[in-house]
């Protein structure tokens, strides 16, 4: 940690760059809350890539920027203030951290430079059909043969497998008598024989996720994450590394303003006061969850910097601001919602199943239900925090 | 045992009602195109004509049933409990009661007729303060755009309460000079258009109605479509229920049925409860509206409780659901798509308020029963 970092100046100069570098169209998408595919994000990442900043969170010498939490924080944040793309993607947050940690040079060497510079695009195999919330109790299994896996099993809600190279995956490689054992990380190249990727339809319209169905695929071993039997330990790891992604609030900000700009534009006029000032009422009410939650935001990025423990700080935070999230979209709906709602539609095949100008306020309602469903769902937190407080 | 929730309406018309509903769903669930889902709600179309579902409000004088209120909660209670894609509540209840005396009712109860019903306030992108009738060149013109109005297939005509000097009931043919449509398919698998009249020339034969009659027979015709839609949406949020609480059952995590964990259970209780009150509410104003003394109160007290319980009730549903809450794979998550539709249908929470506050006396017929 270096005391002598002006953050203010570090701040000015992020921002000065995402302006002028952050291309127009991409940030015209980020800004339309569209949900962002890898066309939007590489480019980006290429650029960020090219200027050194890749990766954010990574060690300098794996190419990372050795920018301190603060920094980091604040990156995200003028990212979100910018309307770039966040830098979300599953291979430089998730699984590059992992490889750092746990894997071998070689692997370091082979699969670390693709995704900083964003050639490689990865997605996350981890829930099942069966195995939601009790993700322990996968059963995709990998059978050793030689020098290879044979991988058998389905995953599901494998967000943007369809456009992935790789899957860095949970699968049973032995049965032990606890379901948190026996599992291992294993990354499989998305184009090997025996793997079949179908669309989920989900309903906010966009193609988001797959299930992806593997049978009988062989993965060379060499790409297996540390030790067989540990991957329970480095998924944890994982989510350890991600828990200060919450502090970031500037995205929540961000669509805060939209929907109040929305509701000024769109009820105006004297004959739509009382829905406006509803609205309007009720997206105070939000602001004020958020202001909370920046500032446990900010105790979470000091509580790292002076090392210490984050404790129940980003449970809080996920679960108030989903549910914020979730609030400011119902109020886009409501504002919108007579005019747009009965026609968003699905126009079939790929693309956006609609063209309407604002529709994706009625998207972006039916996208927001998974905020509360996803990334360990409120009842889990809820779980997680109870027994904290209680001690049993 | 399964858990049966309590019905607003029950008896043969309702259980007809709903096996054809069932059997629609089933059918319309199946097909993954457009094109394909267009012929499908075609054929429902024509398949609730013959059963005489547009006839049943209709005098048997004029071809239809010479059906009650009764009849049309029965058809929309059964109809709603599968989340039929159909317009029941406008085309079964608002359009025959609007064009009633009118001479084409007999192909309304049919199914020729194919009428879209615009009422005051219809939505629009610009507001330009509703479709307005204006006096040009001695003749009078139509003019203006409404958007998302809901729809049966390939429409006929279009039922209009155009505002001007004097307001006017107008049934237009949809091929008329410059009148336009555009249909597509809400997410509840409903058709709905947007309707361009660009200065159509009114045709003295349209007027169904004129002068201060108009607001009048439009505002009662909205409260029976707000009272048939409370009725399919508690139809719509039982059998929800019903579908959250077998998948909850049946869906195990950690070694357990999700059914058995608090949080879930208390949740599908307030679901329950939420119905209930709902199921309570609305029976409530179809008693009013069947008794001598019509209570439009009543009717908006329904609707507004309808807009909140709707969408908490869907929000939960989808919750309980977890990631197959996202998906369209489910009948329960149609179902969700039609609870959250409906607070876009003949008027909204804020609609209803608005009128409750400015109504005088509001509180002692509220409170009287
Ligand atoms: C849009 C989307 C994107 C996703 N992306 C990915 C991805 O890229 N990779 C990946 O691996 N996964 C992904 N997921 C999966 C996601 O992590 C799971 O949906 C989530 O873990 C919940 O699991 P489930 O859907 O099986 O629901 P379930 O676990 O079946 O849960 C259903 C309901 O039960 C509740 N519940 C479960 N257990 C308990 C309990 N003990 N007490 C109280 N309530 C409980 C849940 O909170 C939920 O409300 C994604 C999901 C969605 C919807």
């Amino acid at each position: 940690m270096d005391a002598a970092i002006d953050y203010q100046a570090f701040r000015a100069e992020i921002r000065d760059f995402a302006l002028a570098h952050c291309p127009p169209d991409i940030r015209a998408v980020v800004a339309s809350y569209r949900k962002l595919s890898r066309k939007v994000w590489y480019p980006w990442q290429r650029i960020l890539f090219e200027h050194g900043w890749g990766a954010p969170s990574w060690p300098k010498e794996f190419g990372g920027t050795g920018w301190d939490p603060r920094q980091r924080v604040i990156f995200d944040e003028v990212m979100a203030e910018c309307d770039c793309p966040p830098q979300y993607h599953h291979g430089l947050r998730h699984l590059g951290p992992v490889i750092i940690e746990f894997g071998t040079p070689e692997q370091q060497k082979r699969f670390l430079p693709g995704i900083l510079n964003g050639e490689d695009w990865w997605c996350q195999g981890y829930s099942e059909p069966g195995a939601g919330s009790d993700l322990a109790s996968l059963r995709t299994t990998a059978r050793r043969e030689d020098d290879h896996y044979m991988v058998d099993g389905q995953k599901t809600w494998t967000s943007h497998a369809h456009e992935s190279d790789w899957m860095y995956t949970l699968v049973r490689t032995s049965k032990e008598p606890k379901k948190q054992q026996g599992i291992s990380l294993l990354l499989i190249p998305l184009n090997l024989p025996g793997i079949t990727i179908r669309p989920i339809r989900t309903i906010d319209g966009w193609h988001h996720v797959n299930e992806v169905f593997l049978d009988g695929v062989r993965v060379p071993a060499a790409n297996r994450i540390g030790e067989e039997g540990q991957g329970w330990t480095y998924g944890k790891f994982l989510l350890e590394r991600e828990r200060l992604g919450g502090a970031n609030i500037a995205p929540h900000r961000k669509a805060l303003e939209r929907v109040r700009e929305l509701v000024a534009t769109e009820l105006a006029g004297e004959g739509r006061r009382a829905e406006r000032e509803l609205l309007q009422h009720r997206l105070l009410l939000a602001e004020s969850e958020l202001l909370a939650a920046s500032e446990l935001g900010r105790e979470s990025v000091e509580a790292v910097m002076q090392g210490n423990a984050l404790g129940m700080l980003p449970s809080v935070i996920k679960l108030g601001t989903s549910v914020t999230m979730q609030t400011i979209s119902q109020i886009a709906l409501d504002a919108v919602g007579e005019r747009l709602a009965p026609r968003f539609r699905r126009v079939d095949g790929a693309g956006p199943n609609a063209e309407e100008p604002g529709i994706e306020w009625v998207q972006n309602y039916m996208y927001a239900r998974v905020r509360t469903i996803y990334g360990g769902s409120s009842e889990v937190q809820k779980n997680v925090i109870a027994k904290q407080l209680f001690g049993i | 045992m399964t858990f049966a929730t309590t019905l607003i309406v029950s008896g043969e018309t309702f259980e007809m009602a709903y096996r054809f509903g069932q059997v629609a769903e089933r059918e319309l669930a199946g097909i993954a195109d457009a094109a394909g889902q267009a012929a499908c709600i075609e054929r429902l179309w024509n398949g609730i004509g013959e059963l005489g579902w547009m006839g049943t409000a209709i005098p048997e004088e004029a071809g239809g049933a010479g059906g009650d209120l009764a009849d049309l909660a029965a058809i929309a209670s059964g109809a709603g409990r599968a989340g039929l894609a159909l317009p029941v509540a406008s085309s079964c209840g608002v359009v025959p009661a609007l064009l009633a005396g009118n001479p084409v009712l007999p192909d309304v109860a049919t199914g020729a007729a194919r009428v879209a019903v615009i009422l005051p306030g219809a939505a629009q992108d610009e507001d330009t303060g509703g479709l307005r009738i204006r006096l040009l060149n001695d003749g009078l013109t139509l003019d203006g755009v409404v958007v998302g109005v809901e729809t049966p297939p390939n429409p006929t005509h279009a039922l209009v309460a155009a505002e001007g000097a004097e307001p006017m009931l107008l049934l237009i043919p949809a091929s008329s000079p410059g009148v336009q449509t555009e249909l597509y398919q809400r997410i509840d698998g409903r058709l709905a258009a947007d309707w361009h009249f660009s200065l159509v020339t009114v045709d003295s034969g349209w007027i169904v109605a004129r002068g201060p009659e108009v607001p009048e027979r439009t505002a009662a015709a909205r409260d029976l479509g707000a009272l048939l839609t409370c009725i399919e949406c508690v139809s719509a949020m039982g059998a929800l229920i019903e579908q959250t609480i077998q998948y909850l059952l049946n869906r195990e995590q950690f070694g357990a049925p999700l059914a058995t964990y608090q949080a879930l259970r208390h949740r599908v209780a307030d679901m329950y409860v939420e119905y209930e009150n709902l199921r309570g509410i609305t029976a409530r104003a179809l008693r009013a509206a069947q008794s001598g003394e019509p209570s439009w109160q009543a009717i908006a007290f329904a609707k507004l409780r309808l807009g909140e319980a709707g969408r908490a009730v869907a929000e939960s549903a989808i919750q309980c659901h977890g990631g197959m809450g996202m998906t369209e794979e489910l009948p329960a998550i149609r179902l969700c798509k039609r609870l959250m539709m409906a607070e876009f249908e003949f008027g909204n929470r804020v609609f209803q308020a608005a009128r409750l506050l400015a109504a005088d006396g509001r509180t002692s017929t509220a409170a009287a029963d």
